[in-house]
């Protein structure tokens, strides 16, 4: 097969040049420019700035708050999507538009907003206090940021999963005798099961990268709430480009590795329909 | 949108026999209850918190805010950025959408990795890729600043970093709709005797005009509002290279709490604006997924 | 409760009524289907049909109506508790699971053991043909396999009903064919009762031992295939099931007469009178003959020019154009426009006799013509003018009755109507149902038709909405027939429920109450018996007209039918409501019972 073939459309050149030309210069260049500087930092400078304590501590928060926050949405991720395509209630369409607020919000205005909300003055934070617990300038508040920025990932997955495998499927299931509660774990859950696994990987990719969102809430704290990216920041200002490439570059690595979960997991999703699998 | 054929269905589904037990009732109310909470914990609380702080010296501090002129200068450099970026993110989303939905070719699926690298990165990174090649001890930093060319701490750097940001939301929008749509109504155009631009002005585009918009609309709103990438390159230097996100920070720094949320509620109308319009954009039956 | 078993009855549906925002979309469908019946609804798409399947199988609720699957009254009872087998167009088997999981699930669910679970899938498998196949994923199985896979799933857990939607929808003919015998021999073997619902008629004469036409939310006819196609009551069923010539004739006391209405006719109602009526003639009952003394059938019908000459194989398809001619026969769907014509088709022996072409000239003769019962004709406009006429053509409802009837809407113009000058024409006739429009004099117009033998008068405002519920009076007993006829005729063609009034006097004793009950039941009954048509009924206690009025205020879609016995009663007890209506309102008049129509619906 000839590139470009079979169709008689014309453009293919211009537009694949112009694509190409375009990701070099703007995603490639500067991608090798990491890859290239991480690669050239000595093997014991690299390890200093991959392994010291304060960046396994910013790991540790990053990814465990990450992970933490994506489970929190997987789980209200689906309430969330089952109560939008499931219910009718007065302000569903609103709630519907209002979930990718977080897409549209700049984060920086989403960090100040919840800093205020739950600092330990604000609208909720003062109960929360009351209560003992304390979310502004903690690792709570590092989740609690993580969590709203991966939200819309969660829900928008599952979603349209559960409109489609509804009617049919479940109306079969209910005719066969199958209760409510029985249609929903060997029916419903199977069928959106791997889209709520990609919802889970793309809300924690999310977190993990998060910043803006993220240092006005958690007080940033070398070792204790201070999460990678700030770290990264932090030694850029001191011109420490070395460093910074190198937690780049650790980032970057679990970017990618994330990336393939996703399209791993979205093949899976195909492929157990068509082959015996686990 | 299907929303119509949604709300029957959901009708339909309230009025089955044997739908509506006590228990039902009860999952149903708790589960709408734990999602309006969730929701309005997470969103509108803050949402609100926006409008209350920013407001709640009177409208006069409310205003005095734009007065000032590092502000004015942020909210300039933040509408610039977008009047520059969004066009060229336009332009590259139509022609990669159109390779690689309308032709097969080699390294397909590796372009479109790319294509989704800056979504899946941190916003840090983004930003720190391009001061590694244009920053003072990066790639071309000696040549640019023998040159007297300044990228990084200066307006480009932030042009560049925001556009790095930005570009996947055209591409990624239109890949999937025109891979969709197919191509039989453009070969049929070309077979008609149309010339290639004919073909796309009077073909394509209008197919594909309302997830164009929705695009623009989504990659508008990031650019506007992009704060990691951008505050690694930007410098901070207020008056000049401080966008409206980093206005904001400045402010909120500063301890001028009513004005950092005055510039915040500025950035919130306009992502309400863009809710708004991304849902007039489905309703006319444009579907996201 | 002691369930009543009927004997022999597997099925009973009791006006079941579904509304989706005001429109029924099942519109009182009252039907028994019996023990090991093969039931096909049939219908084209949006008439309900699959809307009603959900609704045996409880998958989708009522707004009206009661189900019983062996005289259980299911109608509250959930969809998994009612023991029916239901299998989707687009198969709805569960992609993760193997097809012995997916025909295993109705069995599992009961927590059956495995060997016998076992054991009940192989049986199962072996009764569709897919032995073998169980460890299969659905996507792994072609589209006919997997519908195969869904019957077998649906009939696991021995359902006492089977239900199937449009099962062969998204299969290619070949597979179809092979599928289609293979439900009907399990479906034999297993002596199970079946509804299938289909928009295909080719795919309902081919199972069905029954076959039931909906159209616009109703059930308009049900029987044996052969007797629908030979004897249909109904338009939509003549022309739904396989094709049909409609011809506009005249009813008088010896057999139909083709060609156009007398010019002069109806000085008054003293001569008794033809009625127009519809005639269904099949394409295979259209004999062509080189003249008329060469045709063998008995009835002539006029000359015609071939236009098209199609070969299908076994047999020709040839369109005829009808020669003008005073005594021309009238095509029912012609609107003046000559674009509509005669359809017949002919055997090869017939072809051999005489071979046609197209542009010769042939002579047509009927074998076989059956005369629907149907009251409704044909329309004909009487306006003052042309305007006046093409504005009440324009009418939506007139419209919608004219094309889903597919019948002929002629024009007439009297100069007088709408004044109260007593000088006008009364030579002219006015076949089918007179339509007027009610902006005039409605109550001076209405009585001189009437006077001038008109028996069925439409009066349409001009902006009224297609009506969603039809109400339903007559004044005096003798126009009850009639009434009760044209009702279930209008009702055929619109989608909207049908409610028959009773209004009795205020001061009603109330042992005369009871006879007021008895005639409404009586009504109802009658309704059903001898139109196929599902009514409600109510009661009101009052002066008629105001009763009526009130009813109507309620919401603007409505339409009135009123049935009077005589022309005075216009003036008098319904003067206030039809002195400018409001409504689209028929007026049925009958001095005297009309005889018997030539067939009644069964």
């Amino acid at each position: 097969m000839r590139d470009g073939q079979p169709t008689v459309l014309p453009g293919f050149g211009l537009t694949l040049g112009f694509t190409t030309f375009f990701l070099s210069a703007v995603v490639l260049l500067p991608l090798a420019a990491l890859v290239l500087l991480a690669a050239s930092t000595p093997l014991h400078q690299l390890i200093d700035a991959v392994a010291s304590p304060r960046a396994l501590a910013s790991y540790r928060l990053s990814f465990g708050g990450a992970l933490l926050a994506a489970s929190i949405n997987l789980v209200f991720g689906f309430i969330i999507a089952w109560t939008l395509a499931r219910y009718e209630f007065p302000g569903r369409r609103l709630m519907d538009a209002m979930i990718d607020m977080p897409f549209a919000l700049p984060t920086a205005v989403s960090g100040i907003a919840l800093t205020a909300v739950f600092s330990a003055n604000g609208w909720l934070g003062h109960y929360l206090d009351l209560a003992g617990i304390h979310v502004a300038y903690t690792r709570l508040g590092v989740v609690l940021a993580m969590t709203l920025i991966g939200m819309p990932f969660a829900v928008r997955t599952v979603q349209p999963a559960l409109l489609e495998v509804q009617r049919d499927l479940e109306d079969a299931a209910e005719t066969l005798g199958a209760g409510r509660w029985y249609v929903f774990r060997r029916v419903v859950v199977p069928a959106v099961l791997p889209a709520m696994l990609t919802g889970f990987t793309l809300a924690f990719a999310r977190a993990l990268g998060e910043y803006g969102s993220v240092i006005f809430i958690s007080g940033n704290l070398p070792m204790k709430t201070e999460i990678t990216p700030l770290l990264i920041v932090i030694h850029l200002e001191e011109f420490d480009y070395r460093g910074a490439a190198a937690l780049g570059f650790v980032m970057l690595a679990a970017s990618f590795v994330i990336l393939l979960a996703i399209n791993l997991l979205q093949a899976w999703g195909r492929d157990r329909l068509v082959r015996r699998g686990a | 949108m299907a929303a119509g054929a949604h709300s029957e269905a959901l009708e339909e589904l309230d009025t089955r026999p044997g739908r509506e037990t006590i228990v039902s009732a009860l999952v149903r109310r708790g589960l709408i209850g734990l999602s309006v909470a969730f929701l309005a914990a997470l969103l509108l609380a803050p949402l609100a918190v926006v409008f209350a702080t920013a407001l709640q010296h009177g409208l006069q501090t409310y205003f005095r805010t734009f007065a000032d002129p590092d502000t004015r200068a942020a909210i300039r450099l933040t509408l610039l950025t977008a009047l520059v970026v969004v066009p060229i993110n336009t332009v590259f989303g139509l022609a990669a959408s159109w390779a690689i939905a309308k032709f097969e070719f080699r390294g397909k699926s590796l372009l479109l990795t790319v294509i989704d690298l800056p979504v899946a990165v941190s916003p840090v990174i983004s930003g720190m890729l391009f001061v590694l090649v244009f920053g003072m001890r990066g790639w071309f930093g000696a040549w640019l600043a023998a040159n007297g060319i300044s990228i990084v701490f200066a307006i480009p750097g932030i042009m560049i970093a925001t556009l790095f940001v930005t570009f996947p939301y055209v591409a990624r929008e239109l890949i999937p709709l025109m891979q969709q749509l197919g191509n039989d109504e453009e070969e049929a155009a070309i077979t008609l005797g149309a010339g290639a631009w004919m073909t796309f002005f009077r073909v394509t585009l209008p197919k594909i005009r309302w997830g164009l918009l929705y695009g623009v609309i989504l990659c508008n709103a990031r650019a506007m509002g992009e704060f990691g990438a951008v505050s690694v390159v930007s410098g901070h230097i207020r008056g000049l290279t401080n966008t409206m996100p980093l206005a904001i920070e400045a402010l909120y720094n500063d301890y001028d709490f009513t004005g950092a949320f005055a510039v915040a509620s500025l950035l919130t109308l306009l992502a309400v604006l863009t809710l708004v319009l991304k849902s007039l954009v489905e309703r006319t039956g444009y579907r996201r997924w | 409760m002691a369930p009543v078993r009927c004997p022999g009855v597997s099925i009973t549906l009791d006006q079941l009524t579904k509304r989706y925002q005001g429109v029924p979309v099942v519109n009182d469908v009252s039907l028994e289907i019996g023990d090991g019946e093969f039931f096909v609804l049939l219908g084209p798409s949006g008439s309900g049909k699959s809307t009603l399947l959900r609704a045996i199988a409880g998958l989708s609720g009522l707004d009206h109506g009661r189900i019983a699957l062996h005289g259980r009254d299911v109608t509250h009872v959930a969809a998994r508790r009612r023991g029916v087998g239901l299998v989707f167009q687009n198969y709805a088997l569960f992609r993760h699971m193997t097809v012995a999981e997916n025909i295993e699930f109705a069995l599992r669910v009961r927590r059956m053991r495995a060997a016998e679970r076992r054991r009940r899938r192989q049986e199962l498998l072996r009764l569709v043909a897919l032995e073998g196949l169980d460890e299969r994923l659905p996507a792994q199985l072609s589209g006919g396999q997997q519908q195969r896979v869904a019957v077998a799933r649906a009939l696991a857990h021995k359902p006492e009903v089977l239900l199937l939607d449009e099962p062969f929808g998204a299969l290619d003919a070949k597979i179809r064919e092979g599928l289609r015998r293979t439900i009907r021999e399990v479906q034999r073997e297993l002596g199970i009762t079946t509804i299938l619902v289909t928009h295909d008629q080719e795919e309902a004469f081919a199972m069905a031992d029954r076959i039931g036409v909906m159209n616009l939310g109703r059930l308009l006819e049900n029987g044996r295939p052969q007797d629908l196609y030979v004897r249909p009551a109904t338009r939509f069923v003549a022309t739904f099931l396989g094709a049909a010539n409609l011809l506009l004739a005249r009813q008088g006391g010896d057999g139909p007469r083709w060609g156009a209405w007398p010019a002069l006719h109806g000085s008054g109602a003293s001569t008794p009178r033809e009625r127009e009526v519809v005639a269904v003639v099949r394409p295979e009952e259209i004999e062509i003959a080189r003249s008329r003394e060469a045709l063998t059938s008995a009835t002539y019908l006029g000359h015609g020019i071939v236009e098209e000459v199609v070969f299908t194989g076994a047999l020709e398809r040839a369109r005829i154009r009808i020669e003008e001619a005073p005594d021309a026969p009238i095509l029912a769907h012609a609107n003046g426009d000559g674009a509509v014509l005669l359809e017949a088709t002919r055997a090869q022996f017939e072809q051999r006799a005489f071979a046609i072409s197209p542009g010769q000239s042939v002579t047509i003769g009927v074998r076989r013509a059956h005369i629907l019962p149907t009251p409704l004709s044909s329309f004909t406009i009487c306006a003052p003018n042309s305007s006046a006429a093409e504005r009440l053509a324009g009418n939506p409802l007139l419209l919608d009755l004219s094309s889903r009837m597919k019948t002929r809407l002629r024009k007439h113009l009297e100069p007088m109507l709408g004044t109260s000058t007593p000088i006008r024409d009364t030579t002219a006739s006015l076949p089918g149902t007179t339509v007027i429009a009610a902006g005039g004099d409605v109550a001076a117009d209405t009585k001189w038709l009437l006077e001038h033998g008109v028996e069925e008068i439409l009066i349409l405002p001009e902006h009224a909405p297609s009506p969603q519920r039809v109400l339903i009076h007559w004044t005096d007993d003798t126009a009850r027939r009639a009434t009760l006829a044209v009702s279930a005729s209008v009702l055929r063609h619109v989608a909207a429920e049908a409610v028959y009034v009773d209004v009795l006097p205020e001061q009603t004793p109330v042992a005369e109450r009871s006879s007021g009950i008895r005639a409404l039941l009586d009504a109802r009954s009658e309704a059903r018996a001898a139109h196929g048509l599902e009514i409600r009924t109510e009661m009101r206690f009052g002066v008629a007209a105001e009763a009526l009025q009130q009813r109507l205020e309620e919401s603007p879609a409505q339409m009135l039918i009123v049935g009077i016995g005589r022309v005075s009663q216009l003036t008098g007890e319904l003067g206030e409501l039809l002195a400018r209506p409001r409504w689209p309102v028929l007026l049925v008049h009958r001095e005297r019972e009309a005889p018997a129509h030539s067939r009644s619906a069964a």
